[in-house]
């Protein structure tokens, strides 16, 4: 019940919110918001209080891992939310509230149902639910950037219905139609007993597309446009969650892959992509010119550390893994929201036009500092914990040439990024940016969400480590 | 059923091939209709002779939606496209090889599904693998916006009839979802290339080419 509620509220505040325009229009963003991150708590603190719940015969289910994404997802979308008025004061506001929440419906939908075809029904809906968030400021960039965003991620997630397909073939092959209705937790019931060949190529079907939404290196292309040109709190939810519900989808097929075809198989991929990715990012963060653009390239490094973490397994990697994506979460939404504020002040998003940022906007400024430094994996924030993490499960479980290649590239990527960002906050002086606001109320959402991240970084939050390890029952068999 | 599904796959396989090998909008948009045409009877002939109802009703949809609804409105995207000039040198033979070979790649990829199982449908899934990796080849190659979407439909096509040979049909929330979906990404792709045809005054994807790094 509670967890059909999570879903109605978003999917009713879209629908309330087309047609509505002005103060109304803006009242019912913020209640939709405030509802749906107040349900996605609820949800997440029932789930781990006792077992998954379930709705509509099973076809609903949100267990440990779904809770974990929903929470993420409550709260991302709560932050980019409380930005969004910025954006939309002049025209269509309810349009972009109402595909805004839309956006956060499907994926709340995503890792909150049992089926995996609904799974890639939604994960699709993502898709078309956003792309007009991208293309929302109608520029010739940001239409570009919608159109390789649509045309790309489509055929990613075409890919990954053929994989879905060829899962559910091995399926009824072996147990027929009647045992097996694409349910997930049927299927990692039945997985020791699938044809290991068929599952191995579903598997890379399934990265292949997932992972193309996911921004995994070499599919990552369409993600610097979209997520640079998108406005900043689309950015936000984009970088920050829908990223990590690509990833999440790869792992809901994981413990099937890996009772069907051995463990080794999986690692292998998730492996060479993240190492691939981390190496791709390293390099664009030290070219690319636009500072989105430069976010947009650290995500993807951040979910290749991801896919090493979920590579290397066993508890460390994979709760070190877990933990990066909310971290990731909180410090690139913040980031995002941040640059949105920055472009707006001084008019362009070229690290050249940007300089002195400590000066023209100190207090800006200073909180991108400490996005950034939380980014590229320093302590005090969370980052650096999880990033310790997952680089320890590489060591201690045997994969030391990989771990050690990943530690030299995200070297690489902290001095490229850094560099851009010294260029930004300390550099001389270019433009006048226009006066920031002094008021307090508008910190408050990025504030709480900076005290979340030095949570997870200073201490180790009661309940943090029970919650994790049971993910990782659920994923590592 | 082997022979019926074995000869609608491989005609289905041969439009893709003219889809190929022809140059004009028009004709190409004929071919994709007829091929949509082939994947519904393919549908239908499964449903009946494997006694699945279901599969009746997707082949209604797929001629509703596939082979009337999205032709019409690929028509109205590009009547107003200006006519592509045969660039000389620019010869079919090359694709046409190419896609033929993907027609040999379509099958080693396929050998653990084929290996896997006895099904009287066996003998076209690898057809059908290889219209959905030349509709795949023609997206990735196409040139300007109405190349991509004929080749992701193909490609969808190609993907859907894999499904129907291998599943004899999926479950209906996801058959919804996929028909739904591809509707959708056309119609946003309409959207999308009338805004790029009001800003650039051509739908060439060689205007769009301005984020790089």
């Amino acid at each position: 019940m509670m967890l059909v509620a999570l879903l109605a509220i978003p999917l009713l505040g879209a629908t309330l919110s087309w047609r509505a325009a002005d103060r109304l229009a803006t009242a019912l963003h913020a209640a939709t918001a405030t509802l749906t991150v107040i349900g996605a708590l609820a949800v997440t603190i029932t789930v781990n209080r006792g077992e998954p719940l379930v709705a509509f015969d099973g076809f609903l289910r949100a267990d440990a891992l779904s809770a974990w994404m929903i929470a993420l997802i409550g709260l991302v979308a709560a932050l980019a939310a409380s930005e969004a008025p910025r954006y939309v004061a002049r025209v269509r506001a309810g349009r972009f509230y109402a595909l805004f929440h839309l956006f956060v419906f499907t994926m709340l939908l995503a890792v909150s149902t049992d089926d995996v075809g609904l799974m890639w029904v939604a994960v699709e809906g993502t898709t078309l639910a956003s792309v007009f968030l991208v293309n929302f400021e109608r520029t010739r960039a940001s239409l570009e950037a919608a159109y390789k965003y649509l045309l790309i991620c489509s055929i990613g997630i075409a890919i990954a219905f053929l994989g879905t397909v060829l899962v559910y073939f091995a399926g009824i092959q072996q147990f027929g139609d009647e045992v097996h209705a694409l349910r997930w937790t049927t299927l990692v019931r039945l997985a020791p007993g699938l044809s290991p060949r068929v599952i191995e190529l579903a598997f890379v079907f399934l990265v292949v597309g997932y992972g193309t939404k996911a921004g995994l290196a070499p599919m990552h292309t369409w993600l610097p446009d979209a997520h640079s040109e998108a406005p900043a709190p689309v950015s936000a939810l984009m970088s920050g969650v829908l990223l990590s519900v690509g990833v999440y989808a790869i792992l809901r097929f994981k413990p099937a892959v890996d009772a069907a075809a051995g463990a080794g198989f999986a690692r292998g991929i998730l492996l060479a992509l993240g190492l691939l990715s981390v190496g791709v990012a390293a390099a664009f963060l030290w070219t690319s010119p636009n500072y989105k653009r430069m976010l947009a390239y650290s995500s993807v490094e951040h979910i290749g550390l991801v896919c090493l973490g979920l590579g290397f397994g066993g508890t460390l990697g994979t709760s070190g893994a877990l933990l990066h994506i909310a971290n990731h979460a909180l410090a690139k939404s913040i980031g995002f929201l941040l640059t949105g504020r920055i472009r707006a002040a001084y008019g362009s998003a070229e690290i050249a036009a940007v300089g002195g940022l400590l000066h023209g906007m100190p207090r800006t400024g200073a909180a991108f500092l400490a996005a950034m430094l939380a980014l590229v994996g320093l302590p005090p924030f969370g980052l650096f914990v999880s990033e310790v993490m997952i680089f320890g499960a590489g060591f201690a479980r045997g994969f030391p040439i990989v771990a050690g290649v990943a530690l030299v590239l995200l070297v690489i990527a902290f001095a490229g990024l850094l560099r851009g960002v010294h260029a930004i906050v300390f550099g001389p002086s270019t433009g006048a940016p226009t006066a920031e606001t002094s008021a307090w109320r508008p910190v408050l959402p990025m504030a709480a969400a900076f005290a979340l991240l030095l949570l997870t970084g200073l201490t180790w939050p009661p309940g943090l480590g029970a919650t994790l390890d049971r993910i990782v029952a659920i994923v590592v068999p | 059923m082997t022979t019926a599904s074995n000869l609608l796959t491989f005609l289905g396989l041969v439009v893709t091939l003219l889809i190929v090998w022809r140059q004009s909008w028009p004709a190409r948009l004929r071919l994709f209709a007829a091929q949509s045409l082939l994947l519904a009877a393919l549908g239908a002939t499964v449903g009946v002779l494997a006694q699945r109802r279901g599969l009746l009703l997707v082949a209604v949809v797929v001629i509703v939606i596939k082979g009337v609804v999205i032709p019409r409105v690929l028509a109205r995207i590009g009547s107003g496209a200006p006519v592509r000039p045969i660039a000389p040198g620019r010869s079919s033979g090359i694709r046409l090889l190419v896609a033929g070979a993907l027609v040999v790649v379509a099958y080693v990829i396929m050998l653990p599904v084929t290996s896997a199982v006895e099904l009287p449908t066996e003998g076209a899934i690898p057809l059908a693998f290889a219209m959905a990796l030349i509709g795949l080849g023609l997206c990735v190659t196409g040139r300007d916006a109405l190349g991509h979407i004929l080749g992701f439909l193909v490609f969808e096509n190609g993907i859907f009839g894999l499904a129907i040979l291998a599943t004899y049909g999926l479950p209906g929330i996801v058959e919804a979802g996929v028909f739904l979906d591809v509707l959708v990404i056309v119609l946003i792709m309409e959207a999308v290339v009338v805004q790029v045809r009001h800003e650039h005054d051509s739908i060439d994807v060689e205007n769009l080419r301005e984020l790089r790094g």
